[in-house]
Order: C-alpha cells, then structure tokens, then sequence
C-alpha cells in the first residue's frame, strides 16, 4: 500500500534507493498529474537533493527516522520559503514565502522528500476543490467526480499514490471530506495540538493542519511527529502528541457514542456503512451507546456565519501593495485595492467575504455574529455533554460519496450542506479522523469519522486502528501511482 | 430582505467592486445565504458565553529585540519598492 513502514523498511533494508524511489513518484506524477489535477507545483529538484542526503546517510550506516526519505506533499497553502504558496489563488500567483511553516520546518528537518504543492480550493473556501484557480483535482477512483475539498489535491496525490502521505488543513472538513472521497485517512488534530505558523489563515478560530495518509498507523506517526509546542502560534498547547504507543490499545469496554442527529439526511449506502462499522466494534468488545445531540442542527450556519466573518477579516491583507498580484491600471490607492481584490479574488472567496462583512456589520451584527458565537458555546457545552456517555463518537464523514465534477459550482447551498457532519468538530475544536469504512455500489469509497475529546487524538486513533485491523479490506488502492 | 443598496455597501466595505450586471444575482443568491443563515434564529435563546476553545489563555512575553527579517526579505514579495519601502502609487 506505500504506506510509510513499508517504504521505511524498503530504504533501510536497501530494496531501492531514496533517490529511485523518489524518480518513481516523479515519473508517476509526470503520468498521471494530467488527468488528476493533484499538483500544482511539483519540485523535482529540491525532492531529488533531500533523497540524495538521505541516500548518503542509508550509506554511511546512520540510523534513519521513519519520516526520513518519505516522499510527500503539502497543500499549497502552507507556506514553504523559495516555493511559491498561492493557495490556489490569482491573488498569490508569484508569492514565494520567506519563512516555513513550523510543520515543514518539522519534517524538512527529518529530511522528508516534498515531492510539491498541491491543488486545493481557492483560500480552502469550498468542498469539491474546484473554486481553485487551476481547475480541480479529481477523484483517484474515478476521475469524473471530484476529489473533495478542500485539500482536495493532497487527497487525490495519496489516494492515486503519486505521494506517500501529505499535510493538509480543514476548516469545516477539508482534511476529513477530502480522505473520505479518496478511501484514505485523515485527521483534523484538537486546536492547539499542532502549530498552525505559516499556515494562511483563512478562518482562525476554526483552521487547523493534519495529515492526509493511507492509513490510521501513518496518521498516527505523522500527527506525532507534528504535534510539538510552538512559541510562533500563540494557540498552540504545551502538548505534545503521542498516539503510536497506544494505536494497538485493547478496545474493550470502550463507549462509541453514535448522535442520531449525524444519521439524519445521510444516504443509505453511506448509513448502511456506518453501521456496519459500529458492528465490527461490537465484535471488538466495544458498546456502542446511541444519544441526541441537538444542538448540531445549528452547526452548519454557525459555521458559515463564523467561517466567513474571519475570512473577511483575514483576507483584508491582500490589498496589492505587499504581496501577490496587483491590477495594472488603476486610478488612486482605493481603485488599486477594490480593482486588485476584485480581479485576484474567485467568485466563492468574494461571496464569502461579503457575507462576513454583512454579518458584522452595524446592525447586523447581534442577530448573526454574536448569536452564532452564543450557539459555539452551545454546542461546545453539548459535545461535553455527550463525552460523559461516550469515550469517542461515531459518525459519518460525509452524507454522500464523491460527486460529479461540475455539480458544487451550480449550487452554494447544496454544496454547503456536504459540510454537515464536518463542521461540528471544527466549532467545538475537537480531534477527528475519517476512517474509510466501504464502498458504495459504483465503488466511491465511504468514510466514517471518529471524534474524540479536546486532545483525545490517541483515543480515536487506537479506536481508527483496530478498525483498520479487523476491517482491512476498505482500505484499497487504485490504479494510478507507484506500486510498492 | 438583502437589498441592491445592502450590497453595494457591503462591497465598499470589503473594497470589492461588484459590476453593475452581476448586483441582481449576488443580492438574490446573498439573500439565499442570509435565509440559510437565519436558521439560527430559530434556536432557543441561549446566554451561554463563548470566548475561547480548549481553555486557551493570551501568551506573554518579555519585550525584548529578538531576529527576525531583513526589510530586504519582508520587500521580496512587493510588486513595487523604492528606497527600502513599499511603493504605492497614486495612478498607473
């Protein structure tokens, strides 16, 4: 499966070189980038110097970490100095950071192989990666439908194996949706486990960074290795991850809470699934518990509500005078700013800064803004709530599986609505991951979620990986990629 | 009820021009928004206090000189500099 033990025993046991392992994830990606749409930036020489490195160190008989020679990807909106960052925007087209990402700092120090950047929605705004600048990225299972969003590229790169594991950050599910379409892992890490310097901020009471991988072991070695104290990012915890050591825990006894409300308006095939799963737990000695969680029929406009006003906010730096893309004619600095936002910004980024800017402005702001801060504190009391009867919950990732490419851009609503079971975790800053968990009759890949208390990262991963263990065979590859 | 009025406002307030054509579609799909946004008033009152998640507090620090960039590293990404700064230019 390419996962990262297996490709970190190849390098020590000397099956192949770092250097030709890392030629055949760039010859792969040269194949088959055309039709999938994963990468955006794609950074031979720099991966093949870092594999070069790792090569000499395998030579000399040094030990080498598990990271160490990996190839892999980051979504193009962490920031990686020299290379440029666009987040898949007009507005950051040239933008070449001076500064890493904290997490790439992380990993470039463990020598990882970054293959390139990948494909994702414009600013992480949207569920399919299609409000990207360059197209979206499709679906390794077929690449008809979309691969998610909105790290949507680092999805369809891991699920196609064109990377071994990559970075991304879910807002409102972008690590989380995007595993799901894709039949892979990811994990959308508690707020404040993992440093989020560097990373561009969208929404920043809501964004965090986790890994996209193949399976719940390679989550776990990468949330570990990422998850470290950073005085860069003043909502990062003295806390340092730690999920390996219990991935294998006994989960006897352990409570699966499943919230009735997560079932609602979910289809049958992706229902049925679900359920499935919450049976191989109970062949694995877990209870599974059902309860109400009420308060989440509010969650999708409160997130939206509270998304937006940030990104408003937060997008008020791209003015032209700075970084990125400015308009060429202009006459007086507010016509340079408006003309500059108005070309550089897609159609969803402005939507959306324009309902931020609604909801907080005069008049507007106590029936909207504040309203939905009072329900985040509703729904943070609740989840509380519900982790007195349960250790973790269970629920579906997505209501559907991956759908055609094209149908996200008719209709902003609907394609809100894919965010429902996604975004409750963001609002209370919980930990999440989407496990794949079946496929439905067309053979889309279905994912499950398991959520856990603030920093219970180790507990849904041990409960993630004795899911995998007794229901192996949804973890599937495709066709594309590099066979390992 | 989002008005024509409410989005040309809105639109100077985030410096975004909204070409006359398009103002009918993005007030009807802003008010399509605005709707499912509403769904939020029909929660039950509630005074429970939001400010922080996972019992975050401010970090502080002493106010020392510590590294950081060269203005010639912060100028990198400007389309225009002179003289060490940021160059705006009134027209182009």
């Amino acid at each position: 499966m390419g996962t990262i033990a297996k490709i970190h025993e190849m390098l020590t046991t000397k099956q192949c070189s770092c250097t030709e392992l890392t030629k055949s994830y760039l010859d792969e990606i040269e194949k088959s980038n055309g039709e999938l749409n994963a990468y955006v930036n794609v950074t031979g020489d720099e991966a093949l110097k870092t594999a070069e490195k790792v090569d000499k160190k395998i030579a000399s008989g040094e030990e080498i970490g598990l990271l160490e020679g990996v190839p892999m990807t980051l979504k193009d909106n962490l920031s990686t100095k020299g290379i440029e960052t666009t987040c898949c925007s007009k507005i950051l087209t040239g933008y070449k950071p001076i500064y890493n990402a904290t997490v790439w700092d992380i990993l470039q120090s463990q020598n990882a192989v970054m293959l390139g950047k990948t494909n994702m929605d414009e600013f992480a705004m949207g569920s399919s990666c299609e409000t990207s600048y360059f197209g979206g990225a499709t679906n390794p299972f077929n690449t008809k439908h979309v691969s998610g969003g909105s790290s949507g590229g680092v999805a369809s790169a891991v699920g196609a194996n064109i990377a071994a594991y990559g970075l991304g950050s879910d807002t409102g599910g972008s690590i989380r949706q995007p595993a799901s379409f894709c039949g892979i892992v990811g994990l959308k890490p508690t707020y404040g486990s993992v440093s989020r310097y560097g990373l561009v901020a969208y929404a920043s009471s809501l964004d965090q960074i986790g890994p996209i991988t193949k399976s719940v072991e390679d989550a776990s070695i990468v949330f570990d290795a990422i998850s470290k104290y950073d005085e860069k990012d003043s909502t990062s915890k003295e806390y340092n991850g730690d999920t390996y050591s219990s991935l294998n825990n006994d989960i006897k006894g352990m409570k699966i809470g499943i919230a009735r409300e997560y079932l609602d308006g979910v289809r049958d095939d992706v229902k049925e699934a679900v359920l499935n799963a919450a049976e191989v737990y109970k062949s694995l000695g877990a209870e599974i518990v059902y309860f109400d969680l009420p308060a989440l029929k509010f969650a999708l406009p409160v997130y939206y509500i509270i998304a937006c006003a940030e990104a408003s906010s937060n997008l008020g730096r791209y003015d032209g005078i700075r970084y990125g893309y400015k308009t060429e004619h202009y006459n007086g600095t507010h016509d340079m700013i408006c003309r500059t936002r108005s070309e550089g910004f897609g159609e969803e980024v402005k939507r959306r800064i324009l309902l931020g800017t609604y909801v907080l402005s005069a008049g507007y702001y106590d029936a909207y803004y504040k309203k939905a801060q009072n329900l985040r504190g509703t729904i943070v009391k609740a989840f509380n709530d519900a982790f007195t009867h349960c250790d973790v919950i269970l629920a579906p990732t997505v209501p559907m599986t991956a759908f055609e490419m094209g149908r996200a851009v008719s209709d902003p609503i609907e394609t809100y609505l894919t965010d429902i079971c996604t975004v409750p975790v963001n609002i209370a800053g919980l930990p999440g991951v989407s496990v794949p968990c079946g496929f439905n009759a067309k053979g889309m890949p279905i994912g499950m979620q398991l959520i856990g208390k603030s920093f219970g990262e180790a507990e849904i991963l041990n409960a993630a990986y004795k899911y995998q263990q007794a229901a192996g065979e949804n973890f599937k590859d495709t066709k594309w990629g590099v066979k390992l | 009820m989002v008005t024509r009025e409410d989005v040309e406002n809105i639109a100077l307030l985030s410096k975004l021009f909204v070409p006359e054509e398009e103002l009918d579609s993005l007030t009807q799909s802003m008010q399509e928004i605005i709707d499912f946004a509403d769904e939020i008033n029909k929660a039950p009152a509630s005074d429970e206090a939001f400010d922080n998640i996972n019992n975050l507090s401010n970090v502080f620090r002493e106010d020392e000189v510590v590294e950081s960039f060269s203005s010639e590293e912060i100028l990198k990404n400007a389309p225009e500099q002179a003289e060490n700064h940021f160059l705006v230019r009134n027209r182009e």
